[in-house]
């Protein structure tokens, strides 16, 4: 895990850098040293995180250079076989986008059917609570 | 080797009725069936690009108006086509590759989320039909360019719906390659085989990574943009009006988007070709950290160099983006270095995946000089906005998506269809394309020089650009009439060309989806190869070789050039011991039951309840 926490975190500097150099060469030119600044806080973050994610679990398999492919072996997670509610979520998404460029009054449909998919989606493998 | 018949719910069956194969598809969750979406309506997109661009050579065939009705309408005609070849096209052609050859090459048994995967095809898909339904509007489509320059953009000078449809659908579709490049990450950094470290991940998957990485630095800009120029035409906002600046401010917005948007429709076409030179050279890939590095360095350098796009406002900084632009072409020539040292002393041979690959090498390179050429301002100010920078940008962005596109369709067809596509008319279509692209693009440069501007659908006879275009117009029909024997190549095949009955029938396959059968069944594999190198199929189906090669490096080392391999002689040695030593298949046959599951018996979950209930 300490590799991919260091291939973000690696590129923080050099946009904090870039950033700085591009903000002293153009007098604080705001749309570009934001964006570069920005940019570095990104990868700073998502670095961050993973460098303490690897500090807090073990280590991986897909870590070790000498691993045997039985060393994965359990529990793979729960990957949904099929399902509707991504293009029930996404048409309702479409219709609020499109309304936006065509009328509001559409946008009420599709928010209503966004509802309707977003409960649908969080709900669609609930068995309700404490029953697995 | 023993074959076992194994039994598996819930598989494809070869026959279904087509409402059923409907359903499947659209509710799927299968990493390599929502890949094929994206294929297949990215190629979609592109032919109808495709003919937007006819329409457009047709038009220049002579001086005046013969084709299109009215100057507005080329104008909608080339928006359009641009718009929907870089973001309907190329960059979920990057989302399709990702999704149907990634997981399979770090023995993944799917993404890392399944229902967000086809919720992102769908943003896509639902998008991109948004952005073009406008031209069943009155007033037709967008028309003030790709890049929808203000105050050009604004519902003073484009009004009309075709203009907000554009901006909102492109951002819904935008949101959809946010989330597929989320998935990517996730899945590359938490669900990779044991040992399938980071270093011994193929080439193409790293490039996945470090794509993402930069849709995830890009996209984000290009959201905010389209949505404040919504809120100016739809809401009366005042963000891009120019009397507040905001003529450059939508240019910065724009195009620290789009800078980096070319390399993450480049990286991707990269990595698929980077995954054929060692195919078809017999070697394993030159200076595999080299690649890399040369990646991420490109990927950072190209957050840095927007403004190279805004040289002719006067208003950016020239040397620090001609700087940062001509350092971009060093991990590039890396990159070139590496290509060419993988096939140097290589035992090569010119199947068509290879041939399409050094099209490649030839046509990017192309573009990749006139770009030194742009990166420099004193040229870019006589050629800016002419057909010199039509020329590099297509030579550039066909060099790498539509060559590396055929390249991988023709490579990885067994894989994803079971049937091999057929050589010659492959090569009939290679070449076709070949001399089709460059007799319509490489004339392009001299007629910029000489002074024809970009996206003007008129000329005068006395301007002499008359013999030039009537060149390139030729070479784009048979660049269309080129994918011809492509289609007739798919559905001939389709009809006649036997199944393929081994793993991987280009016989020095590396990464792990040739270790699977073709197609690969439901959740990919059913037993994986121990992975000692960074072509684990390829020790596994030549130990032989593997056995000879004794390359123990310094991983650790930041500057070590060479993959990691260590305990692959091991592997061999206990190979040939045991005998093992012919290429090996997949040892299950994949029997369907018919039987589609229900979300309550998931086989994963079915065990684990088990495990509950005990």
């Amino acid at each position: 895990m300490k590799f991919e926490a260091r291939l973000f975190m690696y590129l923080t500097p050099f946009f904090l850098l870039v950033g700085a150099v591009y903000a002293w060469l153009t007098e604080g030119e705001a749309v570009g040293t934001g964006a570069l600044l920005l940019t570095g806080a990104l990868v700073g973050m998502i670095g961050f995180y993973l460098a303490l994610l690897a500090r807090r679990i073990d280590a991986r398999p897909e870590d070790d250079p000498y691993a045997e492919v039985e060393q994965g072996a359990g529990d793979q997670g729960v990957y949904s076989p099929w399902s509707w509610w991504p293009l029930v979520l996404a048409s309702a998404a479409a219709v609020c986008f499109a309304a936006l460029a065509i009328g509001w009054w559409l946008f009420f449909i599709g928010a209503a059917v966004g509802v309707i998919g977003l409960v649908g989606w969080v709900f669609e493998f609930s068995r309700g609570q404490h029953a697995h | 080797m023993a074959t076992q018949v194994q039994t598996v719910p819930g598989l494809v069956t070869p026959r279904r009725s087509l409402g059923s194969a409907v359903v499947r598809w659209i509710t799927s969750t299968d990493h390599k069936t929502i890949g094929y979406m994206y294929l297949i309506s990215s190629f979609v997109f592109f032919c109808i690009a495709g003919v937007m661009a006819l329409v457009i050579r047709a038009e220049l065939f002579t001086p005046g108006i013969q084709v299109v009705q009215s100057n507005e309408q080329y104008n909608q005609l080339f928006t359009m086509h641009g718009t929907i070849m870089l973001l309907l096209f190329a960059t979920p052609l990057f989302a399709g590759f990702a999704n149907v050859i990634m997981p399979l090459q770090i023995g993944a048994p799917d993404v890392a989320f399944p229902r967000l995967n086809m919720l992102a095809y769908w943003f896509y898909l639902f998008g991109g039909l948004i952005a073009v339904s406008g031209f069943f509007t009155p007033q037709g489509a967008a028309s003030f360019g790709w890049f929808a320059y203000a105050p050009l953009s604004s519902s003073t000078y484009s009004p009309g719906l075709g203009g907000d449809l554009w901006v909102f659908g492109l951002a819904l579709g935008g949101f959809g390659t946010i989330l597929g490049a989320v998935n990517f990450i996730t899945t590359i950094l938490t669900m990779r085989a044991p040992g399938m470290t980071m270093f011994r991940m193929p080439i193409f998957t790293w490039n996945i990574l470090v794509t993402s990485i930069l849709v995830l630095m890009a996209f984000p800009p290009l959201a905010a943009a389209l949505l404040a120029l919504g809120a100016d035409r739809r809401l009366g906002a005042q963000v891009f009006n120019p009397e507040n600046g905001g003529a450059i401010l939508w240019q910065h917005l724009f195009w620290f988007f789009g800078h980096p948007e070319v390399y993450i429709i480049a990286l991707p076409f990269f990595g698929i070709v980077s995954e054929i030179f060692p195919v078809f050279s017999r070697k394993p890939v030159f200076g595999y950290k080299g690649l890399v590095y040369a990646t991420i360095a490109i990927a950072a350098l190209s957050v840095t160099v927007w403004a190279h796009h805004m040289y002719a406002t006067g208003a950016v900084l020239l040397p620090f983006f001609a700087l940062m632009t001509m350092l971009i072409a060093v991990p590039t020539g890396v990159k070139f270095f590496n290509w060419i040292g993988t096939m140097w002393r290589g035992k090569l041979t010119f199947e068509t995946p290879m041939l399409w690959s050094i099209g490649f090498l030839v046509t990017f390179l192309f573009g990749g000089l006139t770009g030194i050429i742009l990166a420099s301002p004193p040229l870019d100010f006589h050629v800016t906005d002419t057909y010199f920078v039509v020329a590099h940008f297509h030579y550039v962005v066909f060099g790498t998506v539509v060559f590396a596109m055929f390249a991988g369709f023709y490579f990885w067809w067994p894989k994803f269809t079971g049937r091999m596509l057929d050589e010659t008319l492959g090569k009939v279509h290679f070449w076709m394309l070949f001399f089709g692209f460059h007799g319509t693009f490489l004339i392009q440069h001299w007629l910029g020089v000489q002074g024809m501007p970009r996206r003007y659908p008129d000329y005068m006879p006395e301007d002499d650009f008359t013999w030039m275009n009537q060149v390139s117009t030729v070479g784009s029909m048979l660049l269309a009439i080129s994918t011809l024997p492509f289609l007739y190549n798919v559905y001939k095949t389709w009809r006649t060309a036997p199944q393929v009955a081994v793993d991987d029938p280009w016989g020095y396959g590396n990464s792990l989806e040739w270790a699977t059968s073709c197609p690969p069944p439901r959740h990919n594999f059913t037993s994986l190869p121990r992975i000692r190198s960074e072509r684990p199929a390829f020790d596994l189906h030549h130990p032989e070789v593997a056995a000879m090669d004794h390359v123990e490096p310094d991983s650790d080392g930041i500057f070590d050039w060479e993959a990691d391999r260590r305990g692959q002689v091991s592997l061999a040695a206990e190979r040939l011991a045991t005998g093992d030593a012919e290429p090996e298949q997949s040892s299950a046959t994949i029997v369907d039951d018919g039987r589609r599951p229900g979300p309550q018996d998931d086989i994963d979950q079915t065990d684990e309840q088990e495990d509950d209930r005990r």
